[in-house]
């Protein structure tokens, strides 16, 4: 646990990555969300977006594609990954992202709490674009089972 | 000439309210593989049985950003993607293969914050049988019916 104390506070890693159609398109087959937003870019242009947008959880993406991927995360914070369970998720919007836009990702471990059974690990992430605007952020609580 | 959203105003919110739910089609397996890949979360725990066994889950599970896809997909019915401002959401538990999941939703905060009408909501997913799987809020900046946009 000592060790894994010693990364509260600190940047656990920073990477980039280019916004894709396709992986937006993808996500949202996924989920089933039929919004045209997401996949049609007239629709979207007449409603003043600059191409379409990606969707309010589009954030995972960027980080399991673009560098903060499960084994990495357990690597990084000692994790057991069969004990490790995704607690809870926020995320803010503060501008739109869409394909083309080079979002690099900033995260941190803010905290880990004991709380007996399990310790839960919050980690903060700032997502800004190419001109340098914050555009998301996301709170990602992981609870690993003792 | 743009053509814009229906357009929404704080106005159109009630302290309450109850927020129109949206039933989606049962979770499938084909469903958790594409969201793997899509999502790029392939955790086997999602599309192995075995390892769901052995993880003590009685089988594969969906990943829970899946049914916050779900709660997003809803969330963004009640208010235009360009109003939301926070989503947030704690996972209670499990969905399996066959579940189905409704995101049902209240207004719970209603408060006018710097010229914006400020709409704090409550998002749950449960299944058919009532299980909640996430539960959360979500937040909207909307614009006055007094302003112009």
């Amino acid at each position: 646990m000592s060790s894994r104390e010693n990364l509260v506070g600190r940047e656990l890693c920073r990477f980039t990555y280019l916004v894709e159609r396709g992986k937006i398109r993808e996500l949202v087959l996924a989920i089933g969300d039929d919004n045209p937003l997401y996949t049609d870019p007239e629709y979207a242009r007449a409603r003043g977006y600059r191409d379409i947008i990606a969707p309010p959880t589009f954030g995972t993406c960027i980080d399991l594609w673009g560098g903060m991927d499960f084994t990495t995360l357990c690597s990084k914070l000692q994790l057991n990954p069969v004990k490790v369970l995704h607690g809870e998720q926020e995320y803010r919007y503060f501008k739109e992202i869409c394909p083309g836009d080079r979002i690099e990702a900033v995260c941190r471990l803010s905290r880990i709490i004991d709380k007996g059974k399990m310790y839960l690990f919050i980690l903060e992430t700032e997502y800004f674009n190419q001109e340098g605007e914050l555009v998301l952020s996301s709170r990602h609580t992981i609870i690993e089972r003792k | 000439m743009k053509q814009m959203e229906t357009p929404v105003f704080y106005e159109d919110f009630e302290l309450n309210q109850s927020l129109p739910p949206l039933t989606k089609p049962p979770v499938d397996r084909v469903q958790l593989v594409r969201y793997a890949g899509a999502s790029g979360d392939f955790n086997p725990l999602h599309y192995v049985d075995e390892v769901g066994q052995k993880a003590g889950t009685g089988g594969v599970i969906a990943h829970g950003m899946l049914i916050m896809g779900f709660a997003g997909q809803a969330v963004t019915r009640w208010v235009p993607n360009r109003y939301l401002r926070r989503l947030a959401v704690r996972f209670t538990g499990m969905t399996r293969p066959g579940d189905k999941i409704t995101v049902t939703g209240r207004v719970v905060e209603k408060r006018i914050e710097n010229g914006c009408g400020l709409v704090v909501g409550e998002v749950i997913a449960a299944d058919e049988k009532g299980e909640v799987k996430l539960k959360g809020s979500f937040e909207a900046a909307l614009p006055l019916k007094s302003t112009p946009l």
